[in-house]
């Protein structure tokens, strides 16, 4: 269950680099809800202890939205390792974020 | 209680008070639109405005919404499609700085266009947006907004039910705030989508449809209001154009004829033909001069165009034959002088190519001069070239308009006809005899040997005209004419 192997040679990002998250939400409405989940069970399963998530209500920051031109909820932004990556939606499907995170690997 | 009877009169069927009142709305600033709007957009609720690519409908909400901004309603416009600073820019051509009213934060441009390299995984909906959206309408005191291309948007959702849910979120969103909305969304040929944002329709309070169509190789623009609550509003498709300062709608034909009396007798620049006809023409009426090519039709006018101008008043000549300089140089062989005319600003010729524009941007352009120029007297040179405007119905259109407007401006009106025929009298009936209040009629007659000109007076209401023929002479000096 550790991303280790990548396509095309892409820089590795074994050794333990610290992924940094920023995942915007509304509330508590169910999206944001299971968004939250569905991220906490991704790094616990792919990202053990080596994750940082910053969440942002945009009905209590609607200026770091607006900064971050995050236009709908819930949207999670992969700040680190570069390059940035953009979800939206409440990350239900799992196969989907990881290959969006570069995070395929032997979990599949 | 008291009175029951005196209070059932003023309540209908359903017992209800009878208060007809029209709901608040707020004007577009598009002159003729608020015409056909009975006023304007609906106040604080939200107007739908549709039209395939390149229709003009972005155009008409920012104009709408720039026109608040004036009116002292701040305005945000929201960008699903294009780029702020296109638009910015598209906007500067027409004149208007945008980045001046957003510096007073009087405007807003949203960037709301999405990445198109974001990975969907899972529903969501447009909170953040609408976040951001509440803090600056908070910020800025906003009014009015404009939510462009909010079909961009809706192509995220690949579920119709989703599509239609968020939107009623934004409806409510909006009506809750009491903006006053412009929705533009792009419609598709029936075929491909037929009801796809059909429930779009229903939501709005208002509904606009805009369009550009081609016949006879003429682009029109159109718009048409679908429906209005609670208001009434003008029912027929009515032609706008994109001019230089933005959208002009064209103004309705009016239904009721507001047409000012004829005025005194004004002398036609020649004395025989102020004899035959009882005085001259009168004032504020109409004139058809009809004849073959090469009768002396341009000639007639330009010697009553002359007279006028020589008396101080001042001539508009819309001539769609020729050129202005080619028109004062033909001009000098009867010896009329125009030159000097045009100099001092009391005529004033403006020469198009009747297939150049589509027939409402022909009438833009001479309304617009009716204005400007302020004259008393009006030359169409010749009605029979307005049918390459693009057809027989939009040259009628184009000269019946204007022949409304300058009978209810008190201009007088003469309209040259060529006629190809020898059967001249029955194509004079063809554009519309009633309304002409004089007819002149100019034709070539072989007389001992040689072309003569001949003139009657075929009609002149409400005046004992001549109908002697008489011998129409073009001279180095101006018109001569004689008994036949």
């Amino acid at each position: 269950m550790k991303a280790r192997r990548h396509e095309g040679g892409r820089s590795a990002t074994a050794g333990g680099e610290t992924y940094v998250f920023r995942l915007f939400v509304a509330g508590n409405d169910s999206n944001s809800t299971q968004a939250r989940e569905n991220l906490a069970r991704l790094c616990e399963e792919h990202l053990k202890g080596r994750h940082e998530i910053k969440t942002v209500d945009v009905l209590k920051d609607a200026e770091t939205a607006r900064k971050h031109h995050v236009l709908v909820t819930p949207t999670l932004i992969l700040i680190k390792p570069h390059p940035k990556v953009t979800v939206l939606g409440n990350l239900g499907d799992t196969r989907q974020v990881l290959l969006a995170l570069r995070l395929t690997g032997d979990g599949r | 209680m008291a009175t029951p009877t005196r209070r059932a009169q003023h309540r209908d069927v359903a017992g209800l008070p009878k208060r007809r009142k029209e709901i608040p709305k707020v004007p577009t600033g598009i002159a003729g639109l608020d015409e056909v709007l009975r006023g304007g957009l609906p106040a604080g609720r939200m107007t739908l405005l549709n039209g395939g690519a390149g229709s003009g409908k972005s155009l008409m909400g920012l104009q709408c919404l720039l026109h608040g901004v004036g009116a002292g309603e701040p305005g945000i416009l929201v960008l699903f499609e294009e780029r702020a600073a296109a638009v910015r820019q598209n906007a500067w051509s027409l004149g208007w700085d945008l980045a001046s009213l957003e510096r007073d934060n009087r405007l807003y441009l949203m960037d709301a266009r999405l990445n198109p390299e974001v990975v969907i995984s899972g529903d969501f909906s447009i909170k953040g947006l609408l976040a951001i959206l509440d803090q600056q309408v908070k910020a800025m005191r906003a009014r009015r907004i404009v939510i462009d291309a909010v079909d961009t948007l809706l192509h995220l959702y690949d579920s119709p039910m989703r599509e239609r849910h968020e939107l009623y979120a934004l409806h409510e969103w909006l009506l809750d705030r009491g903006l006053t909305t412009i929705m533009t969304v792009k419609t598709v040929p029936q075929e491909e989508a037929p009801s796809r944002y059909a429930f779009l329709d229903f939501m709005a309070d208002c509904v606009i449809h805009v369009d550009q169509r081609v016949t006879a190789q003429v682009a029109t623009r159109r718009l048409r209001v679908i429906k209005y609550r609670g208001s009434g509003y003008g029912r027929n498709e009515y032609p706008f154009i994109i001019s230089e300062n933005g959208i002009n709608v064209i103004p309705i034909t009016s239904n009721v004829l507001q047409h000012r009396p004829p005025g005194p007798k004004v002398s036609s620049g020649q004395a025989r033909l102020d004899d035959i006809l009882a005085g001259g023409y009168k004032r504020g009426t109409s004139i058809l001069i009809v004849g073959t090519a090469g009768a002396g039709k341009t000639t007639l006018a330009c010697v009553f165009a002359q007279a006028a101008c020589l008396r101080g008043e001042r001539v508009l000549y819309l001539n769609f034959e020729e050129s202005p300089e080619s028109m004062v140089s033909n001009m000098l062989s009867p010896g009329l002088a125009l030159q000097p005319l045009i100099k001092t600003g009391r005529l004033v010729v403006q020469s198009y190519l009747p297939e150049a524009m589509g027939v409402e941007e022909h009438l833009f352009h001479a309304l617009k001069a009716l204005d400007v120029v302020q004259p008393q007297h009006v030359v169409v040179d010749a009605i029979s070239a307005c049918q390459r405007m693009g057809s027989e119905h939009a040259a009628f259109d184009y000269l019946m308009r204007v022949l409304n407007a300058c009978k209810e401006r008190g201009i007088t009106c003469i309209y040259l006809n060529q006629a190809t025929g020898l059967d001249i009298v029955a194509e004079i009936s063809g554009i519309g005899f009633s309304i002409i209040d004089t007819v002149i009629l100019l034709r070539h007659l072989p007389i001992d040997g040689a072309m003569k000109r001949q003139l009657v007076v075929m009609k002149s209401r409400g005046s004992k005209h001549s109908e002697q023929f008489h011998e129409f002479q073009i001279t180095d000096r101006g018109i001569d004419l004689v008994k036949a």
